[in-house]
């Protein structure tokens, strides 16, 4: 014990005070950071702060006006995020395990932390009052820093002590997410935060102490919690099933759009027009896909295929301008694409099963979001937009992933495509996009966007925000990938040609993971851009987080008057924002350096 | 029957013509090792072999199918040829074990435990049955080219195609991937070898042909080649790197 006493002490010396230069810078630094954090602790404690102003608006920083009583859609959308979480997490477990004193060291470095609070935190704050004079207050009187100190000291020391004791036993590093996550959800049923009453003359009560604000979401959370952990275990059973893996890819991809189109949209349905409508060009759709592949071989269909393809082409683009249901349209650009891919898959029975089964996902995908997504929403807010607050800003953090990273893929490999015309339009398309600001992508989103689609086609702002967003970081993500592209040797293309891969196979197993991987250092940084900057929206008269944060609750006056408070909110928000690129920057290092394995 | 057999095949990389007619037929078993001097045109043809390059004339057959646009073919073609690279080019993402096995999974559409089987079987023939886990960068150069060696013959290909297999390794690897290619041959796999490696040639090789300017100068037995060479532009080269 002592020895280890010793030892760190005699580390800080060496790291510290070496010598008479690096002592001033020592000294200088740790006295700035002090009265930093001094300033800082003094501004969360004064009373001047009403960090109600925060707590109280929860509802409105997560999802603005949405109506209370369709919260349940929120919390679906939500739970399904985590469930798919669950079960990626426990599909892909690694087998990295560390010992229990890893976890040890963690608790004995937030130990610190607060103890750190409590010795550096500031007895007095003054701030300036609203007649001009400075008031002082006490905000951290001796009895109750003494009353933190001690049990705060006594445990960190217990974990000081349990970490450096040898103890074998050890923990997989999944395992302990769940863990840590545990211990906010045991919180909210713990700790109780007012909420504020008001009385008859429209005054504040003082908060009520048994009106907890969490108590509205501690049920949803500790339900979700257990879904989490349950789709977890789900996964850990099912790791071995290497097609299931597959599956929780695609659906990942298509999570936010079921999200958009059915929980937040609350599509209004005539279900005469799907039994008219949907169901009968479904199936239509579906037998000339089925007729395409059990027919191509035979030597007939064979020699007029091509004049089969042009028909479909020719058909497609008149589809766009004749008056045909939207999910005619869309089918039929799905067939055109399908058609062409046919002939090089369809060479096996193994391929022919898989293209029947890929036909049969599409077109239900399709009916399925068409018919959410094009619906107008049941929905009715005050105001203008459906949705605000964290949501915006995270379903725009989502989509502009999500999105924008297969579009950006596309774009590259079309970028570096031989075909001509291929080429030319994917690197139009990046120029376009990359050469105007994203401000004037959003206000040609809210203003001009609707001419240039088909006539009758009307989305809402923020679906118009969303394609536009998807472009403008796809463009980027395409460059970014496309730099990786540039960086894999000639001689991989030639060994995967050697062993007779097709050009897909080529592309997907050996040139895409490599140029990956190679950029994801620039990918994330392209992500974490891409969520702040969601922040812009709010230029169209979108309530994003911030905005939230910034303006609407500054202007609050009804029910409870926040006039003023803004500062408190924009710490706020600027700490979640903090949270969450901290956490996605920690994540793609922990992938860097688990994928670097076989670099050379 | 010859497995492979080229009539007259020329090539051109804009205005330069890399191969000026070259024929040549190759029997089922055979080693044929090819060498001449540097930027003769020898990788240039064993590359129009499995169509890594377009011949613009002449006609290859191999193994009864000519190549031409057809994609069909090509893919027939590569399956059935295996090429062992000067750089290796093994994929840097993949271990040892997942690189062996990906064409046959991808390509014969064979299952993984088969593969897998089959795959630690060529790691013993060549020698390194106990690197399959690790990833290429941490594999010496030899024991990478004994890697691809075993990549290559994943696909049960009829033919093997080496382009200086051993020109970019350190002389004390040399003979570790020399030993694995004399066991292939003896085990009666037809080869195309591009070597400067004259002793490898003498002791395996059932033909030896130089290539110059692109064209082919001398066809011969090994014997016949460094003891008794046909062609003066054979004893220059003999003299310049023996
Ligand atoms: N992709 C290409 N574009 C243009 N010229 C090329 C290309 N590949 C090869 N050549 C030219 O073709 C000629 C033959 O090249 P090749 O690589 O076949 O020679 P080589 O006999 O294998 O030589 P080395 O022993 O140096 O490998 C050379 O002059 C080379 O410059
Ligand atoms: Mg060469």
């Amino acid at each position: 014990m002592v020895d280890v006493i010793k030892k760190k002490a005699k580390e800080v010396q060496e790291s510290l005070f070496s010598s008479v230069g690096s002592s001033v810078l020592t000294i200088g630094t740790s006295y700035l950071v002090l009265n930093f954090f001094r300033g800082m602790f003094g501004f969360v404690m004064s009373s001047d702060k009403d960090w109600l102003a925060v707590l109280n608006n929860m509802q409105l920083y997560m999802v603005q006006a949405y109506p209370e009583s369709d919260f349940i859609r929120v919390w679906i959308s939500v739970g399904l995020t985590f469930v798919f979480s669950g079960v990626s997490i426990g599909l892909w477990r690694s087998d990295d395990r560390s010992n229990i004193s890893v976890m040890f060291d963690r608790f004995y470095k937030l130990g610190l932390g607060v103890l750190f609070f409590t010795i550096v935190a500031p007895t007095f704050t003054s701030y300036m009052g609203n007649d001009g004079y400075v008031i002082t207050e006490e905000v951290f009187s001796r009895s109750s820093r003494i009353g933190m100190l001690i049990p705060v000291l006594l445990i960190t020391v217990g974990f000081f002590l349990l970490k450096n004791r040898k103890i074998n036993f050890s923990f997989n590093n999944s395992d302990a997410v769940f863990l840590y996550l545990s211990i906010p959800i045991a919180l909210i049923w713990i700790i109780e935060l007012p909420t504020i009453q008001l009385d008859q003359n429209k005054d504040r009560i003082i908060p009520d102490p048994l009106m907890p604000i969490a108590n509205t979401t501690k049920v949803p959370w500790t339900v979700i919690f257990v879904l989490f952990l349950l789709s977890y275990f789900i996964g850990i059973y099912f790791k071995e099933v290497k097609r299931l893996k597959n599956i929780m890819s695609i659906s990942w991809f298509l999570l936010p759009l079921l999200i958009f189109s059915w929980i937040f949209k609350k599509p209004q349905i005539e279900m005469a027009e799907v039994l008219t409508g949907d169901i009968p060009i479904f199936l239509i759709f579906f037998a000339v896909g089925l007729g395409t592949v059990l027919l191509i071989n035979n030597p007939i269909v064979k020699k007029y295929y091509s004049i089969y393809i042009g028909v479909v082409i020719v058909a497609t683009i008149a589809g766009v301008f004749i008056s045909i249901p939207m999910l005619a349209k869309a089918c039929l650009l799905l067939l055109g694409l399908f058609v062409t891919v046919v002939p090089a898959v369809s060479t096996s029975q193994q391929g022919k099963k898989s293209l029947i089964i890929i036909w049969a996902v599409a077109l239900v995908t399709l009916t399925f979001l068409l018919r959410g997504g094009a619906s107008e929403t049941g929905i009715v807010v005050p105001g203008s937009s459906i949705f605000g607050g964290f949501s915006l800003t995270w379903l725009l953090a989502i989509f502009g992933t999500y999105v924008s990273f297969p579009l950006g893929v596309l774009l590259a490999l079309g970028r570096n495509s031989k075909l001509p015309i291929v080429r030319i339009i994917c690197t139009g398309i990046i120029e376009l996009v990359r050469s105007v600001p994203y401000i004037t992508w959003l206000f040609f989103a809210s203003v001009t966007l609707a001419v240039f689609l088909p006539a009758g086609v009307e989305f809402n702002l923020i679906v118009r925000v969303l394609m536009v967003t998807a472009f403008f970081s796809g463009a980027y993500f395409a460059e970014n990938i496309r730099g990786g592209l540039q960086s894999i040797p000639k001689g991989q293309y030639e060994a995967a040609d050697a062993i007779g891969m097709s050009p897909f196979q080529k592309i997907g197993l050996i040139v895409l993971p490599q140029a990956l991987r190679a950029v994801i250092p620039t990918l994330v940084s392209s992500a974490i851009t891409a969520f702040k900057d969601s922040s812009l929206v709010t230029i169209i008269g979108l309530f994003d987080f911030l905005t939230i944060g910034k303006t609407v609750i500054d202007n609050q006056s009804v029910p409870v008057n926040f006039v003023g408070h803004q500062r408190e909110n924009l710490i706020f928000v600027a700490v979640v924002y903090w949270i969450f690129t901290f956490t996605l920057s920690r994540r793609s290092m922990k992938i860097e350096k688990r994928l670097g394995l076989g670099e050379r | 029957m010859s497995i492979i057999q080229a009539k007259g095949v020329k090539k051109w990389f804009g205005d330069f013509q890399a191969l000026k007619g070259i024929s040549m037929e190759i029997a089922e078993g055979e080693v044929l090792v090819i060498c001449g001097p540097s930027g003769s045109g020898k990788s240039t043809f064993i590359r129009c072999i499995n169509r890594l390059e377009q011949h613009q004339e002449g006609e290859i057959v191999v193994d009864g199918t000519e190549l031409t646009n057809d994609l069909k073919n090509i893919e027939t073609i590569r399956a059935e040829v295996g090429m062992v690279f000067q750089s290796f080019n093994l994929f840097p993402h993949l271990t040892v074990m997942q690189n062996i096995t990906l064409a046959p999974i991808w390509v014969r559409k064979k299952s993984r435990s088969d593969s897998e089987e089959k795959a630690m079987e060529l790691l013993n023939r060549v020698g390194i049955p106990e690197q399959a886990d690790k990833f290429p960068g941490q594999l010496s150069g030899g024991q990478q080219q004994r890697v691809a060696i075993a990549r290559a013959l994943a696909m049960d290909p009829k033919i093997m195609l080496f382009d200086e297999p051993t020109s970019a390794l350190d002389p004390e690897m040399i003979k570790e991937v020399l030993d694995a290619m004399k066991e292939l041959a003896k085990s009666g796999m037809t080869m195309i070898v591009v070597t400067h490696e004259m002793g490898f040639a003498k002791e395996v090789a059932d033909r030896v042909m130089l290539f110059d300017e692109g064209m082919m100068v001398e066809e011969n037995t090994p014997v016949e080649f460094f003891d008794n060479p046909k062609n003066d532009r054979t004893k220059l080269f003999l003299s310049q790197i023996l």
